[in-house]
């Protein structure tokens, strides 16, 4: 059986009136990339934001290796599309910010300063090797608003890896760059994929586990392992409620997982594709919720990369 | 065109007084080249009766009071303003405190100080403490609470950061340059206050020195002072400018 590193049990969020989303469950397996999808308003980011803590739900839990999450913590690090840097620190300082935070107090830092100076050059060297992994050794010492979206993006993710969460959180990260930029990133992450198959062939720990939000249905299917999809279009009238619960799980499905140095034709995504427009983006296709709900039964015996268990 | 501007006025200012000593070769009031040499002589040589140079002894003595009362504002100041940015309750309790001191003038409030602190070095730290505070916690707790993103903040979380390195590590670190701004936008008003308290009741600093010797019309001396405290305030804020630009340079890019 594989590892649930996540578990959303039926949560619940609204604000005041509005209601955005319903009875999510969703587990997500240690070392998977799973893409959220899903029309404008549907509630991706805020389910997110459920999981990072900083909007927790009104109803239901969310649960981090067995323990429920109580607002933002270590054990899951998140990217922003927008303010992913501490723009008062370096690339390499802000990679190694976190680990500042978590090998030394405040107090610490003060009282055995010698110490701490010590323990700090190798926190930095730490970071170094990380942004050199990302190809970005010739930008250690350059502040964000001296490095390109793309660099900035790599920086705050490799920020992020560095403190090896639990799970990764990405607010659409890949947004607000350009084609080249973002397949470059894209291919990053199929990197990470391809560490995460390897760890788990020699019967190790996979170190990356990823949820991606994604306007980009093309994108969701390249990089990640499985696919979910939220709507507010699905047939709650049909559940008995008589006003919107909110949106909900419409589909969830494995997405075929790709190497980084394979090529990428998008017309083979498209069969794919078409199904989610039709579960998630289709406002006059209101289905039953599960009927595209077939992560759990494609897994069963036949589960590709990380889910080969 | 900046240099050419001061030139303009140094002009103007001669015209004005070779005028005025045509038509009353004894006037002081816009003292000549001369007189302003003799003005100048006369505060940077030892004085006859007290041996001491006036224009160092009264430097230091509105330096220091400048400093000390603008290092407690600040200091205070910034604890106050990161309390209201950072904390809820800390902003309903100090919101409207700030707001009401901030109209108060410390110069309305010079008798208080007189009779609570008397006249000394205290009277001055705490008038321009008072003077600056309000205005400068008001600055800090709207950049606390507005100039650093909230997903910053958040992600400082994720990093493991606690609260106390957030707003030390993260807000206060962002907001630094602007704390720098504001010392640089109250500086004036600080030796607004001061130069104020040193006429009223001071026996040394540039206010009284203005204040003694306006009243014989010793304009020689009072305008080298005027064009010194200028040039101090200028040269305060300049290096400020450039402690901000060395220390900060991802500040308003």
């Amino acid at each position: 059986m594989p590892e649930i590193v996540l578990e959303c049990q039926g949560v619940i969020h609204h604000f005041g009136q509005s209601r955005i989303l319903h009875d999510i469950n969703l587990r997500v397996v240690k070392g998977e990339i799973v893409s959220l999808v899903g029309p404008s308003g549907c509630g991706k980011s805020t389910l997110l934001r459920a999981i990072l803590g900083t909007h927790p739900p009104r109803e239901g839990e969310i649960l981090v290796n067995g323990i429920p999450t109580r607002g933002p913590g270590r054990d899951r690090g998140i990217v922003y599309q927008r303010y992913s840097l501490f723009p008062f620190l370096t690339a390499q300082q802000n990679v190694a910010l976190g680990l500042l935070f978590d090998q030394s107090s405040l107090v610490d830092r003060f009282i055995k300063y010698f110490v701490w100076r010590k323990a700090r050059k190798k926190q930095l060297e730490e970071a170094a090797v990380v942004l050199q992994k990302l190809g970005l050794e010739h930008a250690l010492h350059l502040y964000p608003h001296e490095m390109s979206g793309g660099m900035c993006q790599r920086v705050a993710i490799a920020q992020a890896i560095i403190m090896k969460p639990q799970i990764l959180l990405l607010d659409e990260p890949f947004g607000a760059l350009d084609e080249a930029t973002r397949e470059e990133l894209q291919k990053m992450l199929l990197t990470f994929y391809a560490e995460n198959v390897a760890a788990v062939s020699n019967g190790g720990q996979p170190p990356y586990t990823i949820i991606l939000v994604t306007h980009e249905l093309n994108e969701a299917i390249y990089v990640a392992d499985r696919v979910v999809a939220l709507s507010q279009y699905w047939d709650w009238r049909g559940k008995g409620f008589e006003s919107f619960p909110g949106a909900t799980i419409v589909y969830d499905q494995m997405a075929p997982a790709f190497a980084p140095t394979d090529e990428i034709d998008h017309a083979q995504f498209l069969e794919q594709r078409t199904e989610i427009r039709t579960a998630a983006f289709d406002p006059n296709y209101r289905q039953e919720r599960d009927q595209f709900n077939k992560f759990w039964g494609q897994v069963q015996g036949k589960g590709e990369g990380v889910l080969k268990r | 065109m900046g240099f050419l501007s001061i030139v303009m006025l140094v002009a103007a200012y001669f015209y004005l007084s070779h005028r005025q000593h045509v038509k009353n070769p004894d006037d002081t009031t816009i003292p000549s080249l001369s007189q302003l040499k003799d003005g100048i002589r006369k505060i940077t040589t030892p004085n006859r009766r007290s041996k001491e140079i006036w224009l160092l002894e009264d430097l230091k003595a509105t330096g220091m009071r400048l400093a000390l009362g603008l290092s407690v504002g600040i200091i205070f100041g910034v604890i106050l303003g990161l309390v209201m940015g950072c904390f809820a309750a800390g902003e309903a309790l100090l919101f409207f405190l700030m707001s009401f001191a901030s109209k108060l003038n410390p110069m309305a409030m010079l008798a208080v100080f007189f009779v609570m602190v008397g006249t000394d070095m205290e009277m001055y730290v705490a008038m321009i403490a008072f003077g600056v505070l309000p205005t400068f916690a008001q600055t800090i707790h709207l950049a606390a609470k507005y100039d650093v993103a909230e997903e910053l903040i958040h992600k400082a979380y994720t990093l493991g950061a606690t609260h106390v390195e957030v707003i030390l590590s993260v807000i206060l670190r962002q907001i630094l340059p602007r704390i720098l701004d504001s010392i640089r936008l109250q500086i004036g008003p600080a030796l607004v206050y001061l130069i104020a308290a040193e006429m009223a009741v001071g026996h040394v600093g540039f206010g009284y020195r203005i204040r003694i010797e306006y009243r014989i019309l010793n304009m020689n001396v009072v305008y080298p002072y005027i064009v010194t405290l200028a040039l101090f305030g200028y040269a305060a804020d300049y290096g400020l400018r450039l402690i901000q630009r060395r220390l900060f340079p991802w500040y308003g890019r």
